[in-house]
């Protein structure tokens, strides 16, 4: 989105390198990324592309010899600053992950879930609503509306994928990270995933890690291409697609190594 | 004798499962193709050598005394003994030819013993022959009927199966035999106790059946408020209530601990001394309560101006809740572990704080486990008895002071059966009794146990 025909930057990487005990896995990593708009990251199987997703909300931290150094500004503050706040951090930005990953709860209190810790709803009947509009955003509120209460894990795994989807936009979060999230499902949950992030982008930023180049055409309007834990190429889809600057993007994109 | 013939048979068997695979190592060759890989041919005859021998040796073991019993008392047939007199010449002659028989020697008695010994090394040499040539017969007729493509694969994996069944009936009619044991004491028990007194009487004193000379008859009603048990299941409940909440606390937070905020160095040196404690015997946690812990309530309780008993509830149920922690608290690490990653990212994600994540997902999550890991720990706990015998004392009151002493099932469970018993005295029968109570009391606790599970169980995946 343009204001003013200037790009509004959502996250500021600087010089991003991530270490897991001795091992570099992300070299020196500049990426902007736009907001309301859905980014995508793409590579071959340990670039590094979900490392450098994982770091933007902070989640390498539950790792024990994981390391960040560099800059991520997102609003004018650096999140790798002693003086973030990871759990604020976290509410405005919100994860979905590779396999779905429903807590053992009912779909209503998969929902309710973040709005409880981050006390968003004084009462019950604003705590339905925000279950109700989480769940329509997620297209999903059609078909669990008669069945809130039964467990999460009953349902399929598209329909968990989505559950998901509306768990994490529950809180209403301004950034939507992605970890290839169609990957454990079939086509046709995978077009309904697709279609929910084109809406979602309305009102969040997206950025989704996926293996699937046509997934990547499809959905996003800016690439980033991650190579061996280096940004190769970044810039917009069409371009990155079309017309791409550096060699081994272009081999990639064509399916000639990956 | 047997182990010279044992150890023949071992070898046997070895030898056979060489003949066998060689045999398919020379069908193989001359470029056929096997049915099987060839250590299933050798398998397969070492268990033609096996099974014979295996079902001579059983038919054996029945039969021999039987037949020797029956020829050495014909001898002594038309003579007018009873059936209990020949089963004591019988005992004396077997005494006799082992050299061990110290009364008064008859002549009848020594040919006996003589024609015993004859008849057993008859026995014995004709076992030894009649093995030997089965088993070789029955090796040879399968060396020679394994060919290309014989099936040996299958009766291996078959026997295989039979052996694995056997062993597990092994153990489930164990314990169905150990049921009836109870039962059919229990019953004989409550003929003479009615099954009211024994339930809600709160009189246990089983020592005032010493009393009984076993020559007078049973008098049922000397027994009345003998043998009401509710003091001991009030006590068994009361030590075991006190153990759970030393160690359902603990354990729990330290299970905890270990799996969510330990690192990987210290839960690797904390886990391995936490079940040290679970190594220690009971016998020593139990002197360890009698001799340090109960003198040492009863002198602190002493200052405070309360009158402790040194053999205290208290200090009982404390130490053996002491003793249960490691069994709470490594199992319920264990099933805390074993939540999938997946569900912990999933919240921190949303932005919960580790202790939001353990309270609200982890710990539901994995709760069917930590109630299995509990109740595990109440069956030991009701289940436990030496530190019970050693430090809560022996007689049965009827309190829920922990600071007084009181008694256990398993308690008086030792207490009935130590020193002389007579079988058929209702105060041997008490403890099968009892014993059947206790076994009731633990089904019961695995039953319900096993509903909560299913009932409150969150399925992840």
């Amino acid at each position: 989105m343009k204001k003013n025909g200037v790009k509004m930057i959502k996250i500021n990487s600087k010089n991003v390198d991530v270490f897991y005990g001795k091992k570099q896995a992300l070299f020196n990593i500049n990426l902007d990324i736009e907001e309301n708009q859905v980014t995508a990251l793409i590579g071959p199987s340990g670039c590094g592309k979900s490392t450098f997703l994982r770091c933007l909300n902070r989640m390498n931290d539950v790792i024990d010899i994981c390391r960040v150094k560099g800059q991520i500004i997102i609003n004018d503050f650096d999140i790798n600053d002693k003086s973030c706040d990871v759990v604020r951090l976290r509410e405005k930005i919100g994860m979905v992950f590779q396999k779905p990953n429903p807590f053992p709860k009912t779909i209503y209190e998969n929902i309710s879930y973040g709005p409880t810790i981050h006390g968003m709803a004084q009462s019950k009947n604003e705590m339905d609503e925000i279950v109700e509009t989480s769940l329509k955003k997620a297209a999903l509120w059609e078909e669990v509306k008669d069945r809130l209460h039964e467990p999460g894990t009953g349902l399929s795994g598209g329909q968990q994928q989505r559950l998901c989807i509306a768990r994490a936009i529950s809180v209403k979060p301004e950034v939507i990270l992605m970890d290839e999230p169609c990957s454990a499902l079939d086509p046709i949950a995978t077009a309904q995933i697709e279609e929910l992030i084109d809406e979602l982008k309305k009102d969040h930023t997206i950025i989704i890690v996926t293996h699937s180049m046509a997934q990547a055409a499809r959905v996003s309007q800016n690439t980033g291409f991650f190579h061996l834990g280096e940004l190769i190429e970044h810039g917009s889809t069409d371009k990155i697609f079309k017309n791409p600057e550096n060699k081994k993007t272009q081999d990639y994109i064509t399916g000639r190594f990956g | 004798m047997n182990l010279i013939l044992f150890t023949f048979i071992v070898l046997l068997g070895f030898t056979s499962y060489y003949f066998g695979r060689r045999k398919a190592y020379t069908i193989q060759s001359t470029n056929k193709r096997l049915t099987a890989l060839p250590q299933f041919y050798g398998y397969y005859l070492a268990i033609w050598c096996a099974i014979p021998a295996f079902i001579i040796f059983s038919l054996w073991a029945i039969f021999e005394p039987t037949i020797v019993k029956l020829l050495i008392l014909s001898d002594y047939s038309n003579q007018g003994y009873l059936d209990d007199e020949l089963n004591l010449i019988y005992e004396k002659t077997k005494a006799l030819s082992r050299g061990q028989f110290t009364g008064e020697i008859t002549p009848f008695i020594e040919a006996s013993a003589e024609k015993y010994l004859s008849l057993r090394s008859i026995a014995q040499s004709s076992k030894v022959v009649i093995v030997l040539s089965i088993i070789i017969a029955s090796v040879a007729y399968a060396y020679k009927k394994i060919s290309s493509n014989s099936r040996t694969r299958e009766p291996v994996e078959k026997f295989l199966k039979v052996v694995l069944f056997t062993a597990s009936l092994a153990a489930i009619l164990t314990t169905v035999g150990i049921v009836f044991s109870l039962i059919f004491q229990t019953i004989d028990f409550f003929k003479v106790i009615p099954l009211f007194d024994f339930v809600f009487g709160t009189h246990w004193y089983p020592a005032k059946a010493f009393v009984r000379d076993s020559s007078e008859a049973l008098d049922p009603t000397m027994y009345s408020d003998t043998f009401g048990a509710v003091p001991i299941f009030a006590g068994t409940f009361f030590i075991a209530f006190i153990a759970m909440c030393v160690a359902i606390p603990i354990g729990l937070m330290s299970g905890i601990y270990l799996a969510e905020y330990a690192s990987v160095k210290v839960r690797q040196y904390a886990k391995p001394l936490i079940e040290i404690l679970a190594g220690i015997p009971t016998v020593v946690y139990g002197f360890f309560a009698a001799l340090t812990v109960g003198p040492f309530l009863k002198e602190i309780g002493n200052s405070m101006g309360l009158d402790v008993s040194a053999e205290s509830a208290l200090a009982a149920g404390g130490v053996m809740g002491i003793m249960i922690i490691p069994f709470i608290s490594s199992l319920s690490d264990d099933v805390i572990t074993s939540v999938p990653q997946s569900l912990r990212d999933g919240s921190y994600a949303m932005g919960a704080t580790k202790s939001e994540t353990i309270k609200k997902v982890i710990f539901p999550a994995a709760l069917p486990g930590i109630v299995g890991s509990i109740l595990l720990g109440v069956s030991r706990a009701i289940g436990e008895t030496m530190i019970v015998v050693m430090a809560s004392g022996l007689a049965a009151n009827l309190t829920l002071n922990p600071l007084e002493s009181t008694s256990t099932i398993t308690a008086q469970i030792v207490v009935i059966l130590i020193g002389d018993q007579a079988f058929g005295d209702p105060k041997t029968q008490a403890a099968f009794a009892l014993g059947m109570s206790l076994f009731l009391v633990t089904l019961c606790l695995n039953i319900v146990a096993l509903r909560v599970v299913k009932k409150y169980r969150e399925k992840y995946e």
